[in-house]
């Protein structure tokens, strides 16, 4: 039996409330709103349980249910007439509605009260228009429903496979995967996050589309979108997160009042209020090598075809950042030819203090960066000093056993590139330069003044 | 009973649903355009578009039963109001502006959190409607989290 529940997808992206109606054994109804009505295939929904509501209650006595969605593509209202089949707690349903909850949950600072703790599973046994919410009729002539956007053509594809193909450096690589995103299939705000340094960490290395490109900001496993993505290493689709997030804050209200006390919060790495998010994790022979994070202030902007052919795309992208860290991590110093760049005389003086007990360096009393990078940098700073010398190559990092590089997969092209963007972001006049393959430059355009804090 | 405070919630800038259920025990419902609470609290009309499933007004002259969800769309507080059916009657040219105020009041809420595709391009029926007289008989809080079906009143 087809009833046409492929036609009515967008009504499942959580955009707009869904209301849900029940009956008690003796009789009496329910009325109440979803957060989320899942599609899984034809005949069947997933609604989310969070909480032993009386809805739920009902639902134990009588399986009869009718759950009103609407269309946000044309506005146009639709009741299913639902018969309660069985609950999962494991499953490819239940997981793609775990993790959005427990993405939003994290957001919220909510994660264990506001929690997926099945996924019920209805047979649907009538679809009808609802009579007083028509929708619009130039989306019901005989077509249907429109298309999802053809955002990720082949012909995309193809383009941002050969810029990417042209890319001859890890920074390159990246800003050409950032800036095709854009060309090609539309999409301003996006960010990479590559494997952090520290474990179950990531770290934002490139970032396109926003005020602040935020080099260097850290996401934990399992905080927000990006780290529920790479802890799962699922991708994961939020179309209705403004609502999603009302519906959390309303429950962490609730509990607050009961004297449950809220974690920290995790601060969302990119738009202010994102409508929409797709996180997709970049994987290699079962290792997380990042995630890539697309935002939108457009409710609904991501499909579900999306979501498919960029998870698809992860796997190119994955493979070909993984390639470019082992290639500049194996790559011959190019021969010295350059000379050291000048001294600026601008007169300006900054002050560097370093924390070696936190790792941490400050730049004129604001933080700049920690751990490798700023171990890195204040042994580059040092030896400028000393030696007057301001060319310096990959190997010899590498070899320097001060820097404590790990012996395997040091990842010290992506931690210089990480340097060179924040240095680029904070201080402007204190840079690193690629001048070859394997080599750069310390670039000063003022005075320095070293301090190590003990 | 609907004190002053839960008044001013019903009637301002909530999405209101009323379900009812047949004699098989399945349940119907529809969207309510707004609601009037009369009598100090102790009964309100619901506004139910004519445009609405007449089953529901089936369900209701059968065997009076009724629920009432509000939900305000910016926080998501929300309240159940449990009923029994007294009587229906069209709504008249009077009670338009009242009813349809608060309506886009609703309209506004939604504006304010971003889902200005179903503002701007309405098309829903919302009027005219019949006015459906309801006693109420219980008021739960319905705001999502783990307080949800606690009792009001």
């Amino acid at each position: 039996m087809s009833l046409g529940l492929e036609q009515l997808t967008p009504c499942f992206q959580g955009i707009l409330p869904s209301m849900f109606f029940t009956c008690s054994r003796d009789g009496t109804p329910n009325a109440a709103f979803l957060s989320h009505v899942d599609y899984v295939d034809a005949t069947h929904v997933a609604l989310s349980f969070q909480f032993f509501n009386k809805s739920r209650r009902n639902i134990a006595e009588n399986p009869y249910a009718l759950v009103r969605v609407i269309d946000p593509d044309n506005n146009q209202g639709w009741a299913l007439r639902l018969k309660f089949e069985r609950s999962e707690t494991s499953g490819p349903i239940f997981d793609r509605m775990f993790l959005r909850i427990e993405a939003i949950a994290s957001y919220a600072g909510l994660k264990g009260i506001f929690k997926l703790k099945a996924a019920d599973i209805y047979l649907v046994e009538s679809v009808e228009q609802v009579s007083e919410e028509p929708g619009r009729q130039e989306r019901w002539s005989t077509s249907g429903r429109r298309q999802p956007d053809a955002v990720f053509t082949m012909k995309a594809l193809q383009e941002l496979s050969a810029r990417m193909t042209a890319a001859d450096s890890l920074d390159q690589l990246l800003q050409s995967i950032l800036s095709g995103i854009k060309e090609y299939f539309g999409f301003s705000h996006s960010m990479i996050l590559l494997a952090g340094e520290k474990p179950n960490t990531l770290v934002t290395i490139a970032s396109r589309g926003y005020p602040q490109g935020g080099a260097g900001a850290e996401v934990q496993f399992g905080e927000g979108i990006i780290g529920m993505v790479a802890e799962a290493r699922q991708p994961i689709r939020i179309s209705g997160l403004v609502r999603g997030m009302l519906y959390a804050y309303a429950a962490k209200k609730r509990a607050e009042e009961r004297g449950w006390r809220p974690q920290e919060e995790v601060r969302l790495p990119g738009l202010e209020n994102p409508a929409s998010q797709l996180g997709v994790p970049l994987v290699v022979r079962g290792e997380l090598v990042g995630v890539l994070c697309i935002e939108s202030e457009t409710p609904y902007r991501f499909h579900e075809e999306d979501k498919n052919t960029i998870a698809l795309l992860g796997a190119s992208l994955a493979i070909a950042i993984q390639n470019m860290q082992l290639k500049e991590a194996g790559d011959e110093p190019a021969a010295a030819g350059a000379s050291a760049p000048a001294k600026s005389a601008s007169g300006k003086k900054r002050q560097i203090a370093y924390y070696p007990r936190e790792e941490v360096v400050m730049l004129d009393g604001d933080y700049l960066i920690r751990s490798l990078p700023a171990r890195i940098l204040w042994k580059l700073l040092q030896t400028h000093k000393r030696e007057g010398r301001a060319e310096f190559t990959n190997r010899e990092l590498r070899l320097d056993k001060s820097l404590g590089l790990p012996d395997f997969k040091d990842n010290l092209e992506t931690r210089l590139l990480l340097l060179r963007r924040r240095l680029d972001e904070k201080a402007g006049d204190v840079r690193i330069v690629p001048i070859g393959r394997g080599r750069f430059a310390l670039e000063l355009g003022c005075a320095i003044e070293l301090i190590e804090k003990s | 009973m609907l004190d002053k405070s839960l008044t001013e919630f019903l009637e301002h800038r909530v999405a209101i649903h009323i379900g009812t259920r047949d004699d098989a025990m399945r349940p119907n419902g529809c969207r309510v355009t707004g609601v009037r609470v009369e009598d100090q609290g102790r009964h309100l009309v619901a506004y139910l578009p004519k445009a609405a499933t007449p089953a529901v007004l089936d369900d209701l002259r059968s065997n009076g039963q009724a629920a009432l969800s509000f939900a305000r769309p910016t926080d998501d507080r929300a309240v159940q109001v449990k009923g029994e059916f007294i009587s229906v009657r069209d709504a008249d040219a009077s009670e338009e502006a009242f009813v349809l105020d608060q309506w886009r009041s609703l309209i506004g809420e939604l504006d304010a959190i971003g889902l200005a595709a179903l503002t701007s391009t309405n098309t829903w029926l919302m009027w005219p409607c019949v006015a459906v007289k309801i006693r109420v008989t219980a008021i739960f809080s319905q705001t999502p989290g783990p307080e949800a079906g606690a009792v009001l009143s």
